[in-house]
């Protein structure tokens, strides 16, 4: 009984030692360099379409008559519901989870950034079209300023969520990364292993969110509040 | 028929002719928010529009600043037909609009950037209308270190350095503590008398409107209309800056007391 328990569940020594073992021996710094890579390339992709497409559609009534009702569409859909779709297209490379973590977050993106966007007071708006301003420069000048300290935000809130479907992507299907270190682990029935896995993934996404948190106190400084 | 009137004596400057304005609310059904308002700005004059809230006093500055058509009616500036907003009619909210993102002197260049203004004259303009608006220390400042005070000084000194021919205010000072809006009041009219400004004015504080005012355009409400057009005859053709002189003028206490008794009647008939 007393050893069932220590190998389900080891001790704060025992996991520690197996990061030293992780690093030393067993390339975990590759696996971490893997996945950091897949959640950083994914979610680009991913705000590289929603950041301009979620303004736009906050922006303009027209945009979001016609994307909106794809949006909220897949927004309902669980993007791991597309895993045998993306193996069938992809194969077990790349692709698919980078496929995979972009259609987890991106719909949700689009539309946390078209929420902000239309959140910016309709008088600084009205204030920019008695000075003169056209369409375009109300763009430029007041919408996009306004909403970078939001896009950070909601970059902050879906990173969140991207490193959800990093792990089911690497647990589904791969050779590399913390999700297939810890399914490698489970067949050899290193628990320690697994917990250090997922103390890993704990610890980048504090990592990340501090590092947003920070970037958008450095870059906005005229903030009144800053979260 | 006073539009008709007012169309054949006054082609220059802001005239509005048989406005109305219909909210659409739920289902078919409109609001009547302004209704059958004629009416010309003279051109050099402070003209304030008071009457109790909800009477469509904003709906016509939004119709002026083009910001929302009219129904029904037309305007027009210098007898060009009004179509959407523009630089010639400059506007201050009643809810603070400088821009988060922008310093003092940035914010009060804003509107000049939009319109091509070269340079030199932005420079010469954004001193002139900061130290104007006694903000020359805050010149590097963002919004967030001002007061309510401070921000409207800027939202006005960006919409004067604009330099439009009429300036719209909507409540500027409505939520400003009573010792700040009493300063506000005296600078703006200090501003407005010196460059010789055209300007209408939004307001439902009655001191305020006798202090501003060379002439009050009373609307009552449920429609929109104007009940009544008073002339300052009690300041005889001049503009009185101080506040505590102004009240000792004979006259004042009158003309307050009638447009009190004004506002109870708009009041009472609501319920
Ligand atoms: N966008 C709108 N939609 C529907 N009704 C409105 C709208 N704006 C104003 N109203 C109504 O029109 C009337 C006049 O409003 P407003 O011009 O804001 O008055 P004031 O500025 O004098 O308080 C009010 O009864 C108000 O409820
Ligand atoms: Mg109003």
């Amino acid at each position: 009984m007393r050893l069932t328990n220590a190998v389900l569940l080891p001790g704060p020594v025992k996991v520690m030692t197996s990061f030293v073992e992780l690093f030393g021996e067993k390339g975990y710094l590759a696996d971490i360099g893997m996945s950091l890579y897949r959640v950083i390339t994914s979610f680009a992709l991913a705000c590289l379409i929603a950041v301009p497409l979620g303004i736009l559609m906050g922006t303009f009534r027209r945009v979001e008559a016609f994307f909106n009702p794809l949006v909220s569409a897949f927004r309902y859909l669980p993007a791991p519901s597309f895993i045998p779709l993306l193996l069938m297209w992809f194969g077990a490379g790349e692709s698919e989870k980078l496929a995979l973590l972009f259609l987890g977050v991106v719909w949700f993106l689009i539309t946390l950034i078209m929420d902000y966007a239309k959140s910016i007071p309709t008088d600084f708006i009205n204030t920019a079209l008695t000075l003169g301003g056209n369409r375009k420069q109300i763009l430029w000048t007041v919408i996009v300023p306004a909403m970078l300290p939001n896009i950070l935000t909601a970059m902050r809130q879906m990173l969140a969520v991207s490193w959800t479907y990093l792990v089911i992507a690497e647990i589904v299907a791969a050779d590399s990364g913390i999700g297939a270190m810890m399914m490698r682990a489970k067949r050899f029935v290193h628990i320690d292993e697994i917990m250090a896995g997922i103390i890993t993934i704990g610890f980048l996404g504090l990592f990340f969110d501090i590092l947003l948190r920070a970037a958008r106190r450095m870059l906005f400084p005229y903030l009144e509040s800053n979260d | 028929m006073t539009g008709n009137s007012i169309q054949s004596t006054q082609r220059s400057g802001l005239v509005l002719q048989h406005v109305s304005k219909e909210y659409p609310v739920k289902s078919g059904e409109s609001v009547l928010a302004v209704s059958d308002v004629s009416f010309g700005v003279i051109e050099n004059e402070i003209c304030v529009l008071l009457g109790p809230s909800g009477c469509g006093k904003s709906t016509v500055l939004h119709m002026m600043a083009g910001l929302i058509d009219p129904t029904l009616g037309s305007l027009t500036l210098d007898g060009v037909k009004i179509h959407g907003p523009g630089q010639d009619r400059g506007m201050v909210f009643q809810g603070y609009t400088s821009f988060p993102w922008l310093t003092v002197e940035e914010n009060v260049e804003y509107g000049m950037r939009l319109n091509n203004v070269s340079a030199a004259e932005r420079k010469e303009r954004v001193d002139y209308f900061i130290a104007r608006v006694d903000l020359s220390r805050f010149r590097n400042a963002y919004p967030k270190q001002l007061s309510g005070g401070m921000k409207q000084r800027v939202a006005i000194a960006r919409m004067l350095a604009n330099a439009p021919k009429i300036s719209l205010m909507d409540e500027p000072f409505g939520a400003l503590d009573a010792e700040t809006r009493w300063h506000m009041q005296e600078l703006l009219l200090d501003i407005i008398d010196e460059s010789k400004m055209t300007a209408v004015m939004v307001t439902h504080d009655i001191p305020e409107a006798l202090f501003l005012a060379d002439r009050i355009i009373f609307l009552s409400r449920h429609p929109g209309r104007i009940r009544e057009i008073l002339s300052m005859d009690f300041k005889q053709g001049r503009r009185i800056t101080n506040k505590e002189e102004l009240i000792e003028t004979p006259g004042y206490i009158e003309l307050e007391r009638n447009i009190l008794r004004m506002m109870r009647q708009e009041a009472s008939e609501d319920v």
